[in-house]
């Protein structure tokens, strides 16, 4: 399978007559980039706002990040997702680089919603902060979950995944600037030299804690939660052929746009043929009942085993009851002669002092801990807010609190704000970004 | 000026050794023996104003009334922090340094710095509460102790960014808190680099250590018929206790346990016994101990035949909060009387 990424570098983000790049200006209409993410007539009111690094502006509840892209030849940039199904990974498709479309609600957030603060103290939490975007702000009238905690925010989901799409097809017919091949032999057909390389699989473990469907992580739009864990190509993930879900505390969460980019696997591809022989991904889930987790975590080690590898990566996208499974995931495969790196991040609590995961196996002896998700933070206000900076305080934000005895609201009068890191959107980055660790105090 | 008080043993304290360990608490004003190279380390910033003296002995004896005539010499005293040590790796003196900086840390609300020898029991005993400095084995290491507690003092005093404890020299106290790397490396280098030395057999380190669990394999079950001939003896984590509570056994963060005579007694009754755990809503067990230590039932066990008795004392403590270094001493001292006494059969009941 081969994925040929052409690369677009936006320089600029601008308003125009006609959506086009050009010398890494990219233009957009903006009523014909609206009236795209109006096809869905749940949209009731939307706007689109372009915040670039160092503004001055506050973003919350962030739903979703994708990456604008357009696939050569045709078909959905999300297969199963925004249109029919089809084999991502094997093929070319256009990537405008250093910016992104992030989805906020104009009011309404939920407990897997973020914030990103472009610029001050703030900015450091989140990768987004360094990307020029292109905000989607909008409302629905998905009235049934308006108050409720937990949202599928599927209007809004879709409309960013088609204005991604839209934005995308600007670099269709253009010559990109750069070209990043992503080519991996069938496992048994590699040269003896990559062969005798430690054999590495990367195990990821998106998240599907959610029974009712339309919460989870999707793969070609299949709820993880119905699956069991599968053998999938890298370069299907960096394709499209994962999309994030609306359900975890947000720093825990990998967003569309992380899927796509996914560093550690960008990271094998580079090591690939040098230090390790890369095998490809497993796909397993993090579902909620024992023997579900015993289940994945037994596919997990078999096909690890039966494809040969003598080293796995297992991240999971999550944090408590799903520690459980990335336990129960590290353990099988040491178990089965696999040495196996973990790479996470820990919910120690606000005082740091409560044991890092829920489970704990002396097996895990290697971890790479991006951060801790109860992590206070207190920010000043900002000057502009996009969303509903209350959003933070009234919807459940995961890391947010209408009041608290001690610390008060999570939104003070003033608009400065008190949180815990589990708002922060995507902020542990434990798809690679993340330049966080843990140390003992 | 900023203000400090030190704490020293007898030794230390220039009192004399072994003989005078019984040294009742003296509080002196200025400088005695390390005080000196504490206030010459701290600066100009920081003065060592009062030294306190206590023997090793009184302060592991009469430890309430130690501490409690010391948090007495503090009243109304100004002071910005409290030293105590370094301990080197003196048990008893570890012990009180830990006990007293506790003490004041929670009355006065200062910060309190000490200093033991990773060899040192006081360091388990007390490294979740407290800074404990990574010391050396003896008084030879005397300088650079008292300098790494000085120098830390002044970051507590002027409000400086604190490093991570492996950084800055104590022992950690389990506190694990997000910082960024500096110089950044992401987290795709650092798998990989783990990777290639887990595979290759290199040591490698791991970003989050697993607490080691000291697992004690479950012992082979007993048959009815050996049961029926032994005695059972119950050991309690569960708190209950005598009204009173004679031993005077914390309700959190237990360091004593107990032990009570039951063999004349055919049920645990409310008013007699009750429990003093502080993990818990207590009224149920209140109401009825045997919930917790179930003599009624055992009783009822070795009239049918099915025990050959129940043991004349059941042994208690408390769990909540303990800390598992505290845990297990508490259980080896617990098994030894067990096994001397010739128990063959126990039931530990937890709450």
């Amino acid at each position: 399978m081969k994925l040929e990424l052409g690369n677009f570098y936006v320089k600029d983000i601008q308003f125009g007559e006609k959506t086009q790049y050009n010398n890494g200006i990219l233009t957009i209409n903006k009523n014909a980039a609206l009236s795209v993410v109006k096809e869905d007539e749940h949209i009731t009111e939307a706007d689109i706002v372009i915040v670039k690094p160092g503004d001055k502006v506050r973003l919350v509840p962030v739903k979703e990040a994708i990456e604008p892209r357009h696939r050569i030849g045709g078909g959905p940039l999300f297969p199963g997702v925004t249109g029919d199904l089809l084999q991502a990974g094997d093929g070319k498709s256009h990537a405008l680089k250093g910016c992104s479309v992030l989805v906020v609600g104009k009011h309404w957030g939920g407990f897997q919603d973020g914030l990103i603060d472009m610029s001050g103290e703030g900015a450091k939490y989140s990768y987004y902060s360094q990307l020029k975007n292109i905000v989607l702000v909008a409302d629905t009238d998905e009235n049934f979950e308006k108050r409720e905690q937990q949202k599928k925010n599927h209007a809004l989901r879709w409309a960013g995944m088609r204005l991604a799409e839209y934005i995308g097809a600007a670099v269709a017919d253009l010559q990109p600037e750069e070209v990043e091949v992503y080519e991996l032999p069938p496992v048994t057909k590699r040269s003896t030299e990559t062969s005798k390389l430690p054999s590495v699989v990367m195990v990821l473990q998106p998240q599907s804690q959610m029974e009712e469907l339309g919460y989870n992580d999707l793969c070609y739009g299949w709820d993880c939660n119905r699956m069991v864990p599968t053998f999938m190509h890298p370069n299907e993930v960096l394709d499209g052929a994962m999309i994030s879900g609306s359900f975890m505390p947000c720093s825990s969460k990998w967003s569309t746009y992380d899927f796509q980019n996914f560093p550690m696997i960008k990271r094998l591809y580079q090591e690939h043929g040098k230090t390790v022989n890369f095998l490809g991904v497993i796909m397993s889930n993090l579902n909620v009942a024992l023997e579900q987790k015993q289940r994945a975590a037994q596919f997990v080690a078999q096909m690890a085993k039966s494809l040969g590898a003598d080293a796995a990566i297992v991240a999971e996208e999550g944090y408590g009851n799903p520690d459980a499974d990335f336990i129960a995931c590290i353990v099988a495969l040491e178990d089965a002669g696999v040495k196996t790196i973990g790479l996470t991040n820990e919910c120690t609590g606000r005082d740091g002092a409560s044991q890092p995961l829920v489970t704990l196996d002396a097996k895990a002896d290697a971890i790479v801990s991006c951060g801790n998700v109860s992590d206070l933070i207190i920010l000043p206000p900002m000057e502009t807010v996009i969303g509903e900076l209350q959003a933070l305080a009234r919807d459940g934000l995961s890391g947010g609190w209408d009041n608290d005895t001690i610390l008060g609201p999570s939104v003070r009068e003033d608009g400065s704000i008190i949180m815990e890191n589990n708002a922060m959107f995507c902020s542990d980055q434990v798809v690679g970004w993340s330049t966080k660790t843990m140390k003992e105090f | 000026m900023k203000k400090a008080i030190l704490y020293l043993n007898q030794f230390f304290g220039q009192i004399g050794g072994e003989e005078l360990a019984d040294h009742a608490p003296e509080i002196r004003e200025g400088l005695v023996g390390p005080a000196m190279e504490l206030n010459k380390q701290l600066g100009d910033e920081v003065e060592v104003t009062h030294t306190i003296i206590c023997g090793d002995n009184f302060m592991g004896s009469r430890q309430e009334e130690a501490i409690n005539t010391i948090l007495g010499f503090l009243e109304g005293k100004e002071f910005d922090i409290f030293f105590a040590g370094p301990a080197f790796r003196a048990g008893r003196y570890g012990s009180a340094c830990g006990n007293i900086c506790k003490a004041v840390q929670d009355k006065f609300k200062v910060p309190t710095i000490t200093s033991m020898n990773d060899e040192n029991p006081g360091v388990e005993m007390f490294r979740k509460e407290l800074f404990i400095f990574k010391g050396g084995a003896s008084a030879a290491a005397m300088r650079n102790d008292v300098k790494a507690m000085a120098q830390f003092g002044l970051k507590l005093i002027k409000r400086e960014e604190l490093l991570p404890a492996e950084e800055e020299g104590y022992f950690g106290r389990g506190i694990r808190k997000q910082v960024w790397l500096n110089p950044p490396v992401v987290a795709t280098e650092r798998v990989i680099d783990m990777l290639l030395k887990k595979v290759h057999g290199q040591p490698f380190e791991t970003e989050l250590p697993i607490p080691k669990q000291d697992l004690v394999p479950i012992a082979k079950a007993l048959t009815a018929e050996e049961l029926s001939k032994l005695e059972v003896a119950v050991v309690t984590s569960g708190g209950i206790v005598p009204v009173g509570n004679p031993d005077r056994i914390q309700s959190a963060s237990a360091t004593k346990w107990g032990k009570y005579d039951i063999s004349k007694l055919e049920d645990l009754v409310k008013g007699e016994f009750m429990t003093i755990h502080a993990g818990f809503d207590p009224m149920a067990a209140n109401n009825d101990p045997d919930v917790i230590v179930p003599l009624d039932a055992l009783r009822a066990y070795e009239k049918e035949g099915k025990i050959g008795g129940v043991y004349k004392y059941f042994y208690s403590t408390v769990g909540t909060g303990t800390t598992q270094a505290e845990a297990a001493r508490m259980g080896k001292e617990i098994a030894a009387e067990l096994v001397e006494a010739g128990v063959k059969a126990v039931i530990l009941t937890s709450t």
